[in-house]
């Protein structure tokens, strides 16, 4: 997920949602009782979703916008689109001149942002609560009126600011080319996971104003909206605004939503890349399944089996007993089509990829042929309930979950079943799901300093990256 | 024309009569205009108790019933910059991570399995002024929680062999974030400023990490986990009576030692003219800008204009910094300022990562910034109203969970903060005038001795650097010591 912004509470929650296990929770304990968003949701006759989701408990409120729209939907040659066009989104509109609305959000002591992901394009306001009316507004105007004033330099402005945002969260990152070398190596090209959100640099560069009014005029009307309000707000008062800002924006084509075939390797590859470190990592991936395969939630409990805890077993074979390893993760990633399944681990010195990767194997066997213990799965559906509770803290948190079950689930309370679904996981789900995906074809990635091709895991079969997605030299400004 | 004029009216007489016939009296909606806000939303600042409990620490409780969760921490007063023996740096942080490795009475692995089904996991941590260790659990978790981190705390047992695994790992950690160029960046930034007998100046290194015995980390647990200096916050859905009893049940081993520590740091090193402190990365796509000088403590009584002065520079998205360097130029993702608020004189620091071939102009760009905000481009009334309004009505955003809770109220006793501070917060950023920001930003924003560092690709840049004629340039490796010497 790609930020107009550097600094993004979600993003945070993100990264430490993916380093913690996934937790659990008592056996018979009643907590699925505290599992409930409260909502109600309709449809305005454009075919605009909106939810409403009240909590009086601090006088902010957050509105957050979804459009089902995300990089898979651009078109090859045009890659980065869709995040290029988030930024452009922050350029004002035909009635909300440029600045304003930072000026209605941190101005009065809330906040903004925007992201891009492969699968949606999200925007919100955190706002103190008498200040919802200018929000919906805003939103309603970038909505219906953003070509009005479409500005070309602002649009240069923006492609440049993303080349910085390329620059400095890929190109100036070490390991920082890792997921766009696995996007082209784990789908065929011309797939539409096959590129990265931030797109290359010749890519941004080559976008024109045309491809901005193209892309909003099927993208981004109403019908392919879905709006959130959640907080401190009076929901009769919000459905008048809405109905006045929004009620008589016009409804697009229906957007095609082309079926996106799951990614599939016929053998499996080695890859080494030579970057900017002095500490080699090693990264495996499987193709597994998205969102829409209940064997993501059994994928998902089998990644804080693996890693996570100190005694999850890739952690405590590598990092605590052997010490091979200074760190490992291991987690399950779905997206709307496709999933992968990623082991990613840093060696200690004088220890080699290709040791860490034999002892990575050794563990994942055993635990294809055995399963996980009763503890183990117990133990990783434990931390569950805290980690959802803690998310009712948040306003956007909420609305955000909201969001994700409308548009990828149409069904809002999507974070109950997932609940449901996760503690229902058995032993032998977990066992099947980890002897169905782990020996399937997989990627193995050696990033090694410059130089130093030798380090990788079983160097003599490996291959080096040619690919250059990202043109590295290519930014002209 | 004419004709052209007489179609229009009678287009809109048939709108306006289909509008009619549909009976809709309504006025067509006028999107130019903002609309309009109701009165700022009462401040509710959370209420809590403050009690002292007989081992000395300071016990402070907020309830909070919306959620059936709780927020529990420990704060110690003084931290690594007041505990940790000369060249030592790095066991404060290593003992605060080895309190799970193991007590008395359970193994490392049973402490993290323990913990992982009560679904929560502790945070330990020390930094340079304080230190802490902490959760947030379930309501009905709270006490056996608590009754971990209790025997972490004060049983821990710190395996040798923990020590040597932890020293590998922070080794590894140490050279990979040589290859961070906003790692190296502030890292060196702290070293030119602060000089290396000064705290602040000071960091854990391959030396010192290596240099640590376990009889360090022994002393160093002993030294620093006293109740004396230590602040219990709780907050969230519990009964101030109740938890009171089950602290003092939890932590009974825990007998009185120890006050908070005082905060005496040696002279800083003498200001020098400003100057451009290099240092070269080779093939770097962006160049990393850290530019300041020490600034003033916490308790300085320039504290809320210096937030109004900062807010209008470089503390928000449309602040002078971003909206110039990023928005306008489009040379940068992001710039930023801010003041490192603690004890002691911490940075004024304005910088973030610049396209490396548009160095010398976003240089050059920040320098004109800091130039207007100490008068060049004076600050206008509608800066001030906006900074005023942004930084009192985010308060409540503070308040919104019981982290956020425990967080605010913890800083309040750990700075010494009066007990009304948020009550009289927008009180004292109204006050601030006009002049009292100039004041402060010619008193702290002092060009002439601005360190700028810059971590970049030396070959591509440097003509173009030099030729801006800002300040001289000195090359200097990632370590902060002058280039090519050791």
């Amino acid at each position: 997920v790609i930020n107009r912004r550097i600094l993004s509470v979600m993003a945070l929650a993100l990264t430490i949602s993916l380093g913690q296990p996934i937790l659990g929770q008592k056996k018979g304990s009643a907590a699925s009782d505290s599992i409930k968003i409260p909502f109600e949701t309709y449809k305005l006759p454009n075919g605009l979703t909106v939810i409403f989701s009240v909590d009086r408990t601090t006088p902010t409120v957050a509105v957050d916008v979804w459009y089902h729209v995300g990089s898979k939907n651009e078109m090859p040659g045009r890659t980065g689109f869709a995040h290029l066009f988030e930024h452009v989104m922050f350029t004002g509109s035909a009635h909300v001149p440029y600045g304003l609305h930072d000026r209605l959000t941190e101005g009065v002591g809330g906040g903004n942002n925007g992201s891009t992901s492969n699968d949606r394009t999200n925007y919100y306001e955190t706002i103190p609560s008498n200040y919802l009316e200018s929000a919906l507004w805003i939103e309603s105007d970038r909505m219906g009126f953003l070509l009005d004033k479409l500005d070309i330099a602002k649009l240069n402005a923006q492609r440049e600011v993303v080349k910085n945002e390329r620059r400095q969260g890929v190109d100036n990152q070490p390991y920082g080319r890792v997921s766009e070398i696995f996007s082209a190596a784990m789908y065929p090209k011309g797939h539409p996971y096959s590129w990265p959100v931030i797109g290359s640099m010749t890519d941004l560069s080559a976008a024109s104003e045309e491809d901005v009014k193209a892309f909003f005029r099927l993208y981004y009307a109403p019908n392919n909206a879905t709006l959130a309000v959640v907080g401190d707000f009076d929901p009769a008062q919000a459905k008048a605004w809405i109905q006045k800002y929004f009620a008589d924006l016009p409804q697009g084509k229906p957007v095609e939503r082309p079926s996106v075939p799951l990614g599939k390797l016929e053998a499996s590859k080695r890859l080494v890349y030579e970057d900017k470190v002095q500490v080699p990592r090693l990264y495996i991936q499987w193709h597994t399944i998205g969102i829409k395969n209940d064997d993501r939630y059994a994928l998902s409990v089998m990644g804080s089996i693996l890693s996570g805890s100190r005694t999850a077993r890739l952690t405590k074979a590598l990092v605590y007993d052997s010490q091979k390893a200074s760190q490992i993760f291991s987690f399950q990633n779905s997206s709307q089509d496709v999933g992968v399944f990623q082991v990613i681990v840093t060696p200690r010195p004088e220890h080699t990829l290709t040791d860490l990767e034999a002892s990575i194997d050794q563990v994942i066997q055993k635990f294809i042929s055995e399963g996980p213990t009763a503890d183990e799965l117990q133990r990783a559906k434990s931390g569950l309930e805290l980690s959802f509770l803690r998310g009712l803290e948040s306003n956007l948190g909420k609305a955000e979950q909201l969001l994700n079950g409308s548009v990828f689930h149409n069904n809002p309370s999507y974070f109950s079943t997932n609940y449901q679904k996760t503690l229902a996981v058995t032993a032998a789900d977990v066992k099947r799901v980890a002897a169905q995906y782990l020996t399937s074809p997989r990627i193995v990635l050696s990033v090694v300093p410059n130089g130093k091709k030798n380090q990788a895991s079983k160097a003599a079969e490996s291959e080096a990256v040619t690919m250059v997605v990202g043109n590295r030299r290519g930014g002209r400004s | 024309m004419k004709q052209q004029k007489k179609a229009l009216a009678l287009a809109a007489a048939l709108i306006i009569s289909v509008a009619n016939i549909a009976a809709l009296a309504q006025q067509p909606l006028d999107r130019t205009k903002v609309p309009p806000f109701a009165p700022t939303p009462v401040l509710r600042v959370p209420t809590w108790t403050k009690t002292q409990l007989a081992n000395g620490a300071t016990l402070i409780v907020s309830e909070r019933h919306n959620l059936p969760l709780v927020s529990f921490s420990i704060t110690f007063v003084g931290g690594a910059n007041q505990f940790e023996p000369a060249g030592k740096r790095g066991v404060a942080a290593a003992t605060a991570s080895m309190l799970s490795e193991g007590t008395t009475t359970r193994t490392g692995d049973q402490i993290s399995d323990a913990l992982q089904l009560l679904g929560t996991g502790v945070s330990s941590f020390i930094g340079g002024e304080e230190g802490s260790v902490g959760f947030v659990s379930t309501a009905k978790n709270f006490d056996a929680t608590l009754a971990i981190i209790a025997d972490a705390m004060l049983n821990s047992t710190f395996p040798a062999e923990a020590l040597e695994r932890l020293r590998a790992r922070t080794l590894v950690g140490l050279t990979t974030a040589k290859d961070q160029p906003t790692v190296v960046g502030s890292q060196v930034f702290a070293k030119i400023l602060y000089g290396d007998a000064h705290p602040y100046g000071q960091r854990a290194t391959e030396t010192s990490v290596k240099a640590i015995t376990r009889d360090d980390v022994l002393a160093f647990h002993k030294a620093y986990y006293q109740p004396g200096r230590a602040i219990i916050t709780v907050v969230g859905d519990v009964s101030p009576l109740k938890i009171k009893s089950s602290i003092e049940k939890g932590l009974a081993a825990w007998t009185k030692a120890g006050a908070a520590p005082s905060f005496d740091y040696p002279k800083l090193p003498e200001l020098q003219p400003a100057k451009i402190y290099f240092v070269d990365k080779p093939g770097s796509a962006q160049a990393v800008f850290n530019i300041g000088l020490p600034g003033p403590p916490r308790n300085t009584p320039d504290f809320f204009a210096i937030q109004v002065l900062n807010t209008i520079l470089g503390g928000q998205f449309q602040s002078r910094l971003n909206a110039n360097i990023r928005e306008q130029k489009g040379y940068s993702y992001g710039v930023s300022s801010g003041f490192g608020f603690g004890k002691g004189p911490g940075a004024f620091r304005a910088g973030g990562s610049i396209f490396i071939d548009k160095t010398d102009a976003a240089l050059i760009e920040f320098m004109k910034e800091l130039k207007g905000i100490v008068g060049e481009k004076p600050i206008t009334d509608e800066e001030i109203k906006t900074a005023k309004e942004s930084l009192i009505q985010s308060l409540p955003q503070g308040f919104s969970s019981v982290f956020a809770i425990s967080s605010a109220l913890t800083s309040m006793a750990v700075q010494g903060l009066p007990e009304d501070y948020y009550q009289t917060y927008a009180k004292n950023v109204s006050a601030v005038t006009k002049e009292d920001l100039l004041r402060v930003a010619k008193r702290y924003i002092d060009l002439n001795h601005l360190a700028i560092v810059i971590v970049g690709d030396r070959a591509k840049v440097e003509p173009a650097l030099k030729a801006t004629g800002i300040a001289p340039i000195t090359y200097i490796d990632i370590e902060g010591n002058p280039a090519g010497v050791n």
